[in-house]
Order: structure tokens, then C-alpha cells, then sequence
């Protein structure tokens, strides 16, 4: 109880330290890491597009097959496109992004500042005038927070290729026929409500492995224990976020 | 050295540092002079290190008071400080130097950062400035993964200087190198410090250091300096600590035949 709290602190501390350093950048934009900004995206952005891709497309043709396979006892099949339409764009593609992200990117992070704080290389950044927040953490953010919105596009899109695949081969479905039912079954709520989630779950993800390569004592033991805890703690952040904007969006009646 | 006569680089007084209930650093008082090789000498443990990280700003101070070059650290303003912080080069234990960037790189961030040069003149200054530490061209585009630890140490010196500092900390310089590697870094020191008139708090557990390059030495145990001055009082104190240092076995084999030496052999018999 007392480390959910300690990890609540850290967490907000972060936040702060963030927003106080993104506020001194943008009144001296020249201090921002462009570079190693770009550097980053490619990383974190450009790299994962395949995996990203690849796993969203599975993901994507699984839900079609079981959605065929159970509704056409009920004689329902044509709405399996409502359903891969709805859950992948509201739901599936942001969480799916979010947990690669995590787990690929967000590990990295943690490991790659946690090694940086065993060689004291954070202590030489500070000892030679830089704070290690805009140096080394802003441009991981902001880099995860152009990557995952648009990962989360390309990967909602393989996912429902994915699917309007399988419905086509093993359901029969027609794609001229998924394309106009796609178009009748989602709005534009329901891609604005997956696409608004995938900042926040980049910000939570590259907060987090922020924090927890920050907390890395001299052992190697302990960078393993951060950086598993840093992927831990952020996919269980992420499911717990969309539960938080679930409960939003019904709320609000969307 | 009339070291003293130069005025004070550092002055701590009265500084206290702990982590939670313990004091490492009790009411410590030092003064480093302008121009001097202060080598700094404990138990490990004793908190050598935390003293020295503590001047530099990486360690919170819980009392007392830090002047750096006449500015007290701990009320400056943040131009002040950073003014302060690009007069002096740190040589961290392991080198610290950034993984991810080349010895070229390494060498010309702070440069890069702080001054507004040419990318050529940055170039000819961090080939200048590797050649000072005794490297050759040939590494400048090799990562620190690919250097040996000597090498690792010469460039992190090298990036330590780049600023052209007054004052260089040096956390444990020699340690890790050969006996040869370790004389050689030890001249490289006293050279540049001669060179270019640096004052140097040196940290160090290595005796030979202490008997060929320090002016001054300066002995921490229980959170105090429980003496300062040159290696004759050193050799002439009485503090337990100091006999068993200086006066043990491995005291009387290091340093150079001398009067320093011929005192230790003396004071051992």
C-alpha cells in the first residue's frame, strides 16, 4: 500500500518536473533536443510500424473469425462487422498499441536511463549544467506522444483489414458489403474516442519508464527488477486508464 | 607550492550530510587553495565521494556552508551557479562518459552547448583537447564501449576540460589502471595541472598519488578532516587512522625514496 502511494508521488513528481520543463523549452524553443527527439520517434515510432502492423492484423482477424463463428449460429454474421469495427477502433487498437509500446519501447527507456544512472552519466549531464529532464526524458515523451497516436491509427487499420479479410474468406462476406455496413455501424465518436486515448497512454508509458529507470540503484540486478516493474506498472496503468475513460465516455454519452 | 598564498578555491564549513538517520559528513570544515593538488584521502565508506558529490551539487546538503571561487552554492542564483558549474570539469570513477555519443561527441557537448563556435573550430578544439590527454585522432569517432579503461579515463579528462575549468574533481583517477597506466595518468595530471594552472580535489585511495602529485592531503574519518596539510603531516600525525594508512604495509612500500619515504620507513620502525 505504502509503495502505491510512494509510486503515486513519483509518478506526479514526474508530471511536474515535465510540465516545468516543457514550459521553460517552449519560451526557449532553441533548447529543445530536436535531434535526439527525431532520433527517438524513429525508434520508438518508425520501427515498431511492422511488429505494430503484424500483431493488430492477428489481433484483428481473431476477433472476425470468432465473431463469425458464434454469431452464425444465430444467424447474425453480418454483424461481425459492427462488432470488429466498434471494439477495435474504441478499444482494441489503443490497448493493443499501448501494451507493444510498453513492453518494446517503454522497457527500453527504462533500461537505457537506468544504465545511463549506473554509469553516473546522469550525474555528469548535472554536474556539467544540463537538468537530465529536458536532456534525456523530454525527448522520449514527446516522441512517444507523436509515435503512439499514429501507431494506434495504422494499427486500428490493419486490424480491421485483418478483419474484413477473414469475414471475406471464412465468413463470406463481401468487402464492398463490409465497407458499407463499416460505414453504417461507426461514426466518427467512435474513432475520435480510441485516437483522443493514445496520448494519455503514451505520457503514462513513457512517464513510467521514466521514473523507474530514474530509480535504478548500481546493481544489475536492480536494472532488471525496474525494468520489468517499469513494463508491469505501465500496462496495468494503460488497462486502468481505459477503464477510467470507458467510464467517461458513457458519462458523457459517446 | 605556496599554495596558500593564492587564496581559497573551495571553502567548506561546518557542511552535515546524512540519508536518513545516519551523518555521513559531520560538521566538516575544508579549504582548498588556488592552484593546488588536494588529495582527499578515507576509509571507504567514510564518504569521500559523498563529500566531493556534495560540492558539485549532486548530493543535498542538510548544514554549512560550500563557496566555490567566492560563491556560496547554496544561495546562488541559478545564473551563478551555472556560471560556476562551467568552471569546473569533473572526472567521475568510471569515466561516465555518454554511451551513446562517440569520444568526438563526448568531448564537444559542453562545448557545444555553451559556446557559439564553428563546426570546425569545435573539431580542431576536441582533436586539441585529445591530444592534451595524450590521444591520438584515431579514437576520436570510437564509442566509449570500445575503449580500453585508461583510454575511457584520458577522454573523460579531456571532456572535463573542455570548458577550460579552474577546477577539476577527480573521483579515484587511477583506479582501475595498471601501475604503469596509473603513473602515467598521475604525470598527465600534474602536467596539465601545471599547464594550465587547475586546482584539483582528487579523491583517491592510491598512495602513489598522494606521495607524487599532491601539494596537500586532507584525511576524512567519522565525518571530519582530521588533518590537512602536506605529506609530512601526514606522516607525522598520531591519529590511529593515519598510522595504519600511511604507516602500513602497504604504506611503506609505496612512494619514492626521499625524505617523504625515509620518514614513513621511520616512523614504521
Amino acid at each position: 500500500m505504502v509503495e502505491v502511494g510512494q509510486d503515486l508521488v513519483d509518478f506526479a513528481r514526474m508530471l511536474g518536473e515535465l510540465i516545468t520543463v516543457v514550459v521553460r523549452v517552449a519560451s526557449r524553443p532553441r533548447t529543445f533536443r530536436l535531434t535526439s527527439t527525431v532520433n527517438q520517434l524513429e525508434r520508438v515510432g518508425w520501427r515498431a510500424v511492422p511488429i505494430v502492423l503484424l500483431i493488430t492484423f492477428l489481433i484483428g482477424s481473431i476477433l472476425a473469425q470468432q465473431g463469425i463463428f458464434h454469431f452464425r449460429k444465430f444467424g447474425a454474421d453480418i454483424y461481425v462487422i459492427d462488432m470488429v469495427g466498434v471494439l477495435v477502433l474504441r478499444e482494441v487498437g489503443v490497448i493493443i498499441v499501448a501494451v507493444m509500446v510498453a513492453g518494446r519501447s517503454g522497457s527500453a527507456y527504462t533500461a537505457e536511463l537506468g544504465s545511463m544512472r549506473m554509469r553516473e552519466e546522469v550525474d555528469a549531464l548535472r554536474t556539467m549544467g544540463f537538468d537530465p529532464t529536458e536532456v534525456l526524458i523530454l525527448p522520449r515523451i514527446v516522441a512517444l506522444l507523436i509515435a503512439v497516436p499514429i501507431l494506434t491509427f495504422l494499427g486500428s487499420m490493419s486490424a480491421i483489414y485483418g478483419g474484413a479479410l477473414v469475414a471475406w474468406g471464412y465468413g463470406g462476406i463481401n468487402p464492398d458489403v463490409f465497407l458499407s455496413r463499416l460505414k453504417e455501424a461507426i461514426s466518427l465518436d467512435t474513432f475520435e474516442v480510441g485516437m483522443i486515448k493514445a496520448p494519455f497512454m503514451a505520457l503514462v508509458i513513457g512517464i513510467v519508464a521514466c521514473v523507474e529507470g530514474f530509480k535504478v540503484e548500481g546493481s544489475a540486478e536492480s536494472l532488471g527488477l525496474h525494468t520489468t516493474a517499469s513494463v508491469v506498472k505501465a500496462i496495468f496503468l494503460v488497462i486502468v486508464f481505459d477503464g477510467l475513460f470507458a467510464m467517461f465516455f458513457a458519462s458523457i454519452g459517446k | 607550492m605556496p599554495a596558500a598564498a593564492n587564496g581559497v578555491a573551495i571553502r567548506v564549513r561546518d557542511l552535515v550530510v546524512g540519508f536518513g538517520g545516519a551523518r555521513i559528513l559531520d560538521q566538516l570544515s575544508l579549504d582548498v587553495f588556488r592552484g593546488e593538488v588536494l588529495g582527499f584521502v578515507g576509509g571507504s565508506g567514510q564518504g569521500k565521494s559523498v563529500l566531493m558529490r556534495t560540492i558539485i551539487g549532486l548530493v543535498p546538503k542538510r548544514e554549512g556552508t560550500i563557496e566555490v571561487s567566492g560563491v556560496d552554492l547554496g544561495r546562488a542564483s541559478a545564473e551563478e551557479r551555472q556560471a560556476t558549474e562551467r568552471r569546473w570539469g569533473i572526472l567521475f570513477q568510471q569515466g561516465a562518459l555518454f554511451s551513446s555519443l562517440t569520444v568526438r561527441q563526448n568531448v564537444q557537448f559542453p562545448m557545444r552547448e555553451y559556446l557559439e563556435i564553428s563546426d570546425r573550430l569545435l573539431e580542431e578544439i576536441a582533436v586539441a583537447k585529445l591530444e592534451m590527454v595524450g590521444l591520438k585522432a584515431d579514437v576520436v569517432d570510437k564509442f566509449p564501449s570500445e575503449l580500453s579503461g585508461g583510454m575511457i579515463k584520458r577522454v573523460a579528462l579531456a571532456r572535463a576540460l573542455a570548458l577550460d575549468p579552474e577546477i577539476v574533481f577527480l573521483d579515484e583517477p587511477t583506479s582501475g589502471l595498471d601501475p604503469i597506466g596509473a603513473a602515467d595518468f598521475d604525470n598527465l595530471i600534474r602536467t596539465l595541472q601545471q599547464t594550465l594552472g587547475l586546482t584539483v580535489f582528487m579523491v583517491t585511495h592510491d598512495l602513489d598519488s598522494l606521495y607524487t602529485i599532491c601539494d596537500r592531503i586532507a584525511a576524512l574519518a567519522d565525518g571530519k578532516v582530521i588533518a590537512a596539510g602536506p605529506m609530512a603531516t601526514m606522516l607525522a600525525s598520531e591519529h590511529p587512522w593515519l598510522k595504519a594508512y600511511f604507516h602500513g604495509q602497504r604504506g611503506r612500500l609505496a612512494g619514492p625514496a626521499g625524505p617523504a619515504r625515509a620518514m614513513g620507513a621511520a616512523g614504521a620502525a
